[in-house]
């Protein structure tokens, strides 16, 4: 899951970007309002994290002008002004969620969760597809079989990308792009080395292969 | 104090009618003088007339040439009588019949001018005269019945008064219509005021009369003063607020995550964590309005459903029945922020520790405000409710989780004048809050 965390106090950002990649998430970081505009536009987030007194550019006009150009990206709102008035004007420019600070990371990182699995029309809770159950707290999944696994940081993100979109024909370098953030060095032969190592925990047939357009997570087995 | 129409109204009218009263007696008092003193003047050359008949013989003895007198001294009650008197003998005319006038003698030169009841109730003026031929001193009476002549004079008052009462009266209508036209801008700045108190203007139309322009920039003026002051204070409050929580949400990240000790650790956190909900609570308390009518009002069409919206979407993960007892087109005019605030963390405990149901109910009821809300959660033990209620929510109270956002409610309800109450609800089972807020109604 790729992840857009658009705010301006450098500390917080460094604290905070190791807790979300700790939690699995590719974070690209904009600390100013035109960026956070223009990457929240580029579609490979899955997920926006968006202070809303950034500089340069408002966080409620940056929203608006994702919202009004069609932009669906799923938005938690984060920051200090926390007054009722001001979270519903949040929600009303078209946050998802809303999250004041000061903030517990735990409390974030269930949020986001809960808002990834919102919109992609997944049940709250442990996320369960086909039988494949992950825990994204403890990054780990339990198979059909009822066998338990640990999961290493890319195996971790590039499954729950898979269980988030079931059934889609998902490219390499859309799976590059959603596991990895910009600061990452990309070897889209990478990926097969994960797949192949999933396929060993899940049994060969779920993961299938469509020549020349990518890989496909099926949730009949 | 009186209305300004009330007061003009009746100083026309008063004036009006002493204008028109004193008039009326004017002209009643003169026309009565004019007409006796013509009748008067009548009567002197018909005394000369007399004069001209008197004759007196060898005797003294007092002759009267009957030729020379008008016929009118001759018919019964005509109204015209004379009466010719000496010391010793007097003559009177043959129209007194067989009444007498009062015989008044005075001396040669003199004239008197007396008021004597006549026959057939007539009410004579009468003109005494003494004269003297040769020897003889007489007095000549001649009088005159005022009645025909008063009766034409009351004639005519009493249309003069009838006139006049018809023109006292449309005179009134049109200074009532005139009133009502120049005091038109007064009513509208007066309803306008009223829109104002409620919200539905933000100024005074300036189109208004050059006497009242200044009264109504002056308005104006204060209302935007008013209204910048209120969202410049708000907006330095809210930036100073994210100054102080960015720096110290930060510590508390860096705490989290050092490796100092734990007693360490948690004496920062907790530090940190009381600083900020003091700045919060402190700062939404000056951030109130109150009964200022200088912002945006809450819209119970808009700006309930966008914050009930915003509560759905902060519980998404819980499926909650939110039952609203609202009668349809409420308004009432609260600050829109004061009232979000108030509904927001009102409804947030609600949400946070309702198993399924929560009731909202608002109703307006002698221009106060009454708001219930009640959850089916697991409320808070009696011996706390009669604690929350006797003590007031305070800064420091820890109940759990109807704590800090209840203590923001109790601000802005004490701000508004207002009281609240707490309790087990009957209906849901767990923690009802009451609360009346006194708002000013159309």
């Amino acid at each position: 899951m790729r992840l857009l965390l658009a705010e301006d106090d450098h500390h917080l950002v460094a604290t905070l970007k190791k807790d979300l990649q700790h939690a699995g998430y590719a974070v690209d970081v904009a600390d100013n309002g035109v960026d956070a505009e223009y990457l929240g536009n580029e579609m490979i987030y899955d997920v926006a994290v968006l202070d809303l007194g950034l500089p340069q550019r408002n966080g409620i006009d940056v929203l608006k002008n994702w919202r009004s150009s069609g932009n669906v990206l799923p938005v938690i709102v984060l920051t200090a002004r926390n007054a009722w008035h001001e979270r519903v004007d949040g929600f009303k420019a078209g946050a998802d969620d809303y999250l004041g600070k000061p903030f517990h990371v735990e409390e974030l990182l269930a949020r986001i969760t809960a808002l990834l699995h919102r919109s992609n029309r997944q049940s709250a809770g442990l996320l369960n597809t086909g039988g494949v159950t992950l825990d994204e707290a403890q990054q780990t999944m339990v198979t059909e079989s009822g066998a338990t696994h640990k999961l290493t940081g890319i195996e971790f993100r590039l499954l729950r990308y898979f269980l988030l979109n079931p059934d889609c024909v998902l490219s390499k370098s859309r799976l590059t792009e959603h596991v990895y953030d910009f600061d990452s060095e990309k070897d889209s032969n990478v990926i097969e080395v994960y797949i192949r190592r999933l396929r060993q925990l899940l049994g060969k047939d779920r993961i299938e292969t469509r020549r020349g357009q990518g890989y496909v997570f099926k949730s009949t087995s | 104090m009186q209305s300004l129409q009330a007061r003009l109204s009746t100083g026309l009218f008063v004036s009006l009618v002493t204008v028109f009263s004193a008039l009326w007696l004017i002209i009643n008092i003169n026309i009565q003088f004019l007409a006796e003193e013509y009748i008067a003047s009548r009567l002197k050359h018909d005394a000369d007339t007399l004069l001209n008949a008197i004759s007196f013989d060898a005797n003294d003895k007092l002759i009267l040439n009957n030729n020379k007198i008008d016929q009118v001294y001759h018919q019964p009650f005509s109204g015209h009588y004379y009466l010719i008197s000496t010391r010793t003998q007097y003559k009177q005319s043959r129209s007194l019949w067989d009444q007498q006038l009062k015989q008044i003698n005075i001396a040669t030169g003199e004239q008197l001018r007396t008021h004597q009841p006549g026959p057939e109730k007539q009410s004579l003026l009468v003109i005494s005269s003494g004269y003297q031929i040769s020897d003889s001193l007489f007095t000549i009476s001649i009088a005159e019945d005022l009645n025909p002549i008063k009766e034409n004079i009351n004639t005519f008052l009493y249309w003069f008064a009838l006139i006049s009462l018809g023109m006292l009266v449309v005179l009134i209508a049109l200074q009532a219509i005139i009133l009502r036209y120049s005091l038109q801008p007064i009513i509208q700045i007066h309803t306008e005021l009223k829109s104002l108190e409620q919200g539905q203007l933000d100024k005074l139309s300036t189109d208004s009369p050059r006497e009242l322009r200044p009264l109504v920039n002056e308005v104006n003026h204060l209302l935007s003063v008013m209204e910048q002051r209120l969202r410049r204070s708000r907006n330095a409050l809210s930036d100073l607020a994210h100054a102080i929580k960015k720096p110290l949400t930060v510590i508390q990240q860096v705490a989290i995550n050092s490796n100092i000790p734990d007693g360490t650790k948690d004496t920062l956190v907790q530090q940190s964590s009381e600083i900020l909900q003091l700045t919060d609570r402190i700062l939404k308390r000056a951030r109130l309005a109150g009964h200022s009518h200088s912002g945006a009002l809450f819209s119970f069409a808009e700006d309930l459903p966008a914050l009930i919206k915003t509560l759905d979407m902060i519980y998404t993960s819980k499926t909650l029945q939110l039952t609203i007892n609202m009668p349809d087109n409420i308004t009432c005019p609260i600050d829109r922020e004061d009232m979000l605030e108030l509904l927001g963390n009102l409804l947030d405990n609600a949400y946070k520790w309702a198993n399924q149901h929560i009731i909202f109910s608002i109703k307006i009821i002698n221009s106060a405000l009454h708001i219930c809300i009640e959850d089916d959660g697991p409320g808070v033990e009696t011996d706390k409710i009669k604690e929350l209620s006797q003590r007031g929510v305070r800064l420091d109270e820890k109940t759990a989780g109807h704590g800090f956002g209840l203590a923001i409610v109790a601000d802005i309800v004490n701000s508004y004048g207002g009281h609240m109450d707490f309790n087990k609800s009957t209906r849901l089972g767990g923690f009802m809050t009451e609360l009346v807020v006194p708002i000013q109604q159309a």
